[in-house]
């Protein structure tokens, strides 16, 4: 078998900025990122949507490179940029010729360093993350269906069931003080991984990153709220009006194991079984054989970048005539047999080796063509973060190739309880739908 | 453009020197049967991705029935007479592979990747894919249903019913202006159909094999000669369409949908294909217009008003003809204001050059994005692919960036003034009437249309 294996070279800044770079000369094109550990799930309270709007901040200027000098540096200097926010990291990255990676690092050590905003910058960037809501949200057919409509069915602790994109009306309370406070709280370099992927000497990429990097003082230890969730013993359902699409969807999500157990890996496992394209098994079913639905897919979210309570979950979509309970049904009926029945050598093979195919992809690229290392990067930085262990990447795969047809059945029991899961029903207001309990 | 002053960043460090650009050697081949072959070595991961492109699509079989190309497609993957559907994705899965078909307006394809180890039978799974499609009855039908829901709602997507409207007004009786079959025709699709634009377009002459990996390309040579070199058929006959017309006059199109809180817009006029020697010019026009997120319009009304989160503008270039494109989802109160931003800065690009330091800027990130997909697998193969479909010469990829390197300012005012005119530009507003109606009046005759396409007084 041939093994990918990524040289890694990782060290921690006297600052508490851990540094990790993975060379590749391949192609004269670098991508760095820095990933700070502070996401939606446990930005502050009565300001949802916080840690996405402050991530369109940091585009907004710092001491040395005000407004649009970011993006206007990274644009001509032949590459591109963006950022994200997620549950528990904040990212900002760019893909560039490698002759520009001097000028990356300044740029990311400057707005580390010193943010430099004003109220007209943040009323600007109010009105643009509005706008990104309505278009992926409130102006779609179903729209932030089920990452936005889930959290609130499903958990209990408002860490992880608030509205991530945010209330327009926390958007419109949010002030430079709270940009200011949550900049000094979370974006302090012992709270980030500077990641430097592609084509540079790691000799080099570590003296430059310490250069730009080194002298950015330590913040106090971030305090992080804590986002267990009480114990869930009960099927929870909830119901949310389709606008403009005018099929019924159902999304329907379990609670996962802990990352980085054994039963992790068996879910990840039993997930690919259950959603992995169109040989799944619930697409199957209910797409090809029974016919209920037009869509039914899913999974786990970020499997590799979850740092708190998270679910499996499966989307339907399903035709007008079947109601909605009789889609659950053929739903649990796929379920009940991974429960009843262990999966056999053969389609376990299946997806080992599909999951260590797509294992490569991932790490080869995952934002697109132009976004070389884009997984790469995402792993190292979450195997960094929340394990201190960026190697990690070079040996996780086998905790999946280990696993048994055994565990696999034991996680469908343990696991797939209609106790630990929670049921969304995204109900269109066009006339003549069956309603769903 | 806008109301606050740019300030510029201080202590830059300056660019290293740049390294070499060097693209991986092609080695091009054809079989007797006349599948054309263009291979490259790419050893990022162990695997190759691929696709096996044929050189008729929608367009093709518009005379028969829009979409036409695109359903054949669909069912083309739902197996063979070996492999029927669960089989197909059982073997996919045992060697670690993907696979999707899909057809545009020019091209019908097959696309894969997996794992290295394992080429040759995904590569015998594509060629069965090619040449033995089953095209039973009952997966038909299911596809069928799956297409009429993907149909229905696609017409509550705004940015959807922009583009069709777009492609219609811009296309006219040519076969460009379909981009989605109605809920009818999918409704009247024959099995038949598809059988036999299959046996037509789905043959060696009219097929092109590109793939790029982690292998030997020998060994692999050995293996497609083994694998397609059975298969025979011919290229299907020519279609040619009368040249549509540019339209002239600016008009406005408004696609009603009740209930939008947003608005999107889409203007566009006629441009011109990727073999035509502006479009490189074009091109660089395009970024320093709204083709990245440094450009003008995005700095404009995203970053300095906050009218928008994703505006941008393209050059799209289908085989035959091809039309540039503004776009933006913007809020209601805001439509009038963000279409005289639009046009404020094209006719900026018309009436003043271009300075020399954004001129620098632009072709820089041209020319340094172009070489970014050099890192993964997908990006070179989507790269070689487009230089075999538009027939682009052996050296594009080499030259591409001198090229771009030595376009002039007054180069790129000539280019505004051939190809963008903001007096000409076709609007489409997909929103709610009620709230943008009177806005849309002001920038030219108007005609309202409902989501289904019908005409609204």
């Amino acid at each position: 078998m041939n093994r990918l294996q990524v040289a890694i070279e990782h060290k921690k800044l006297a600052n508490g900025l851990h540094l990790v770079v993975a060379p590749d000369s391949t192609a004269p094109v670098v991508t760095v990122g820095v990933y700070y550990k502070i996401g939606f799930r446990l930005e502050p309270q009565g300001r949802s949507g916080f840690a996405h709007l402050f991530e369109h901040m940091m585009f907004q200027g710092s001491a040395n490179a005000p407004k649009m000098q970011h993006i206007k540096l990274i644009n001509s200097s032949g590459g591109v940029l963006n950022g994200s926010t997620s549950y528990d990291v904040t990212n900002y990255y760019q893909a560039v010729p490698s002759n520009a990676l001097e000028r990356v690092l300044w740029l990311e050590a400057d707005r580390m360093r010193a943010l430099k905003v004003d109220d007209e910058n943040l009323k600007n960037q109010r009105d643009v993350v509005k706008e990104e809501v309505r278009v992926n949200v409130m102006n779609e057919p179903y729209g932030g269906f089920p990452w936005l409509d889930m959290p609130p069915v499903a958990f209990r602790n408002w860490a992880n069931a608030h509205n991530f994109y945010g209330d327009f009306a926390d958007l419109d309370a949010a002030h430079l003080g709270d940009v200011q406070a949550f900049f000094k709280t979370y974006y302090v370099p012992n709270n980030a991984v500077l990641l430097l992927l592609g084509d540079v000497k790691p000799g080099e990429g570590m003296a430059l990153a310490d250069k730009h990097f080194g002298s950015i003082p330590a913040g106090a230890a971030p305090q992080f709220a804590d986002p267990s969730e009480p114990e869930q013993n009960e099927e929870r359902r909830g119901n949310v009006r389709e606008k403009f699409g005018t099929l019924p969807a159902i999304a329907v999500g379990y609670l996962m194991p802990k990352r980085r157990t054994p039963d992790w890996c068996a879910m990840a496992l039993l997930d690919q079984a259950l959603h992995g394209g169109r040989g799944s098994r619930i697409h199957r079913e209910l797409v090809l054989e029974k016919q209920i639905a037009v869509e039914a897919d899913g999974g786990i979210d970020d499997l590799f970048g979850y740092n708190g309570p998270t679910q499996m979950t499966t989307k339907i979509l399903h035709k007008p005539e079947h109601s909605s309970e009789a889609a659950l049904a053929a739903f649990d009926a796929v379920i009940r047999e991974t429960q009843e029945k262990a999966i056999s050598a053969d389609e376990l093979q299946q997806l080992k080796m599909k999951w260590r195919s797509d294992y490569y992809a991932t790490l080869e690229g995952g934002r697109g063509g132009y976004m070389s290392k884009y997984g790469l990067m995402h792993l190292l930085a979450c195997f960094t973060l929340f394990d201190n262990e960026p190697q990690l990447v070079n040996t996780i795969l086998d905790g999946f190739i280990a696993v048994t047809p055994e565990q696999v059945h034991a996680a469908a029991r343990n696991y797939l309880r209609p106790e630990k899961r929670a049921i969304v029903f995204r109900v269109p207001e066009m006339a003549g739908v069956k309603e769903a309990a | 453009m806008g109301s606050r002053t740019v300030e510029v960043a201080k202590g830059v460090p300056p660019l290293a020197p740049e390294r070499e650009v060097i693209w991986p050697k092609r080695t091009k081949e054809k079989l007797s049967n006349g599948l054309q072959l263009i291979l490259a070595e790419s050893h990022s991961i162990p695997k190759f991705h691929g696709q096996l492109i044929f050189l008729s699509g929608n367009a093709a079989a518009a005379d028969r029935a829009p979409g036409l190309a695109d359903m054949t497609a669909t069912v083309v993957r739902t197996g063979t007479q070996k492999h029927a559907s669960r089989k197909l994705e059982e073997d996919l899965r045992r060697i670690g592979a993907d696979l999707s078909t899909d057809a545009g307006s020019d091209t019908s394809s097959i696309s894969f990747s997996g794992l290295s180890e394992f080429a040759e039978p995904l590569l015998d799974l594509v060629q069965e894919l090619a040449r033995e499609a089953s095209f039973l009855e009952g997966e038909f039908e299911r596809e069928r249903r799956q297409k009429l829901e993907e149909v229905k709602l696609n017409r509550t997507q705004p940015a959807f019913l922009a583009s069709e409207r777009l492609r219609k007004v811009l296309f006219g009786a040519h076969p460009y202006s379909q981009i989605s079959p109605s809920e009818a025709q999918v409704a009247a699709y024959e099995r038949e159909d598809l059988h036999s634009v299959y046996r037509e377009f789905y043959t060696p002459q009219n097929a092109l094999l590109v793939l790029v990996g982690d292998f030997e390309p020998k060994d692999l040579l050995k293996s497609i000669e083994k694998v397609f070199s059975t298969w025979t058929g011919n290229k299907p006959s020519a279609k040619t369409f009368a040249t549509p017309a540019n339209p002239r006059t600016r008009r406005v199109y408004l696609v009603h949908v009740p209930g939008t809180v947003q608005t999107q817009i889409l203007a566009g006029c006629h441009a011109i294909t990727r073999k035509h020697s502006d479009w490189i010019k074009l091109g660089l026009t395009n970024t320093l217009y709204g083709g990245a997120f440094n450009s003008r319009l995005v700095m404009n009304i995203r970053e300095d008003k906050g009218y928008t989160y994703s505006p941008r503008s393209a050059v799209n270039a289908l085989r035959q003809h091809g039309y540039f494109s503004i776009s933006a989802a913007v809020r209601n109160e805001v439509v009038a204001a963000s279409l005289t931003e639009m046009f404020y800065e094209l006719d900026k690009l018309r009436s003043l050059l271009v300075p020399e330091s954004e001129l620098a800027d632009a072709q820089n990130y041209l020319s340094g994005v172009f070489s970014l997909g050099l890192a993964t697998q997908d990006g070179l193969l989507s790269q070689f692919s487009t230089v075999a479909q538009h027939e682009l010469p052996d050296d594009y990829l080499e030259t591409y960036r001198a090229k771009v390197r030595a376009v002039t300012s007054e180069g790129l005012l000539a280019t505004a003034r051939k190809y963008l005119d903001s007096a000409n530009m076709q609007i489409v507003l997909a929103g709610d009437r009620a709230q943008i109606e009177s806005q849309a009046a002001l920038f030219g005759d108007l005609e309202i249309f409902d989501a289904q396409g019908s005409r609204l007084e």
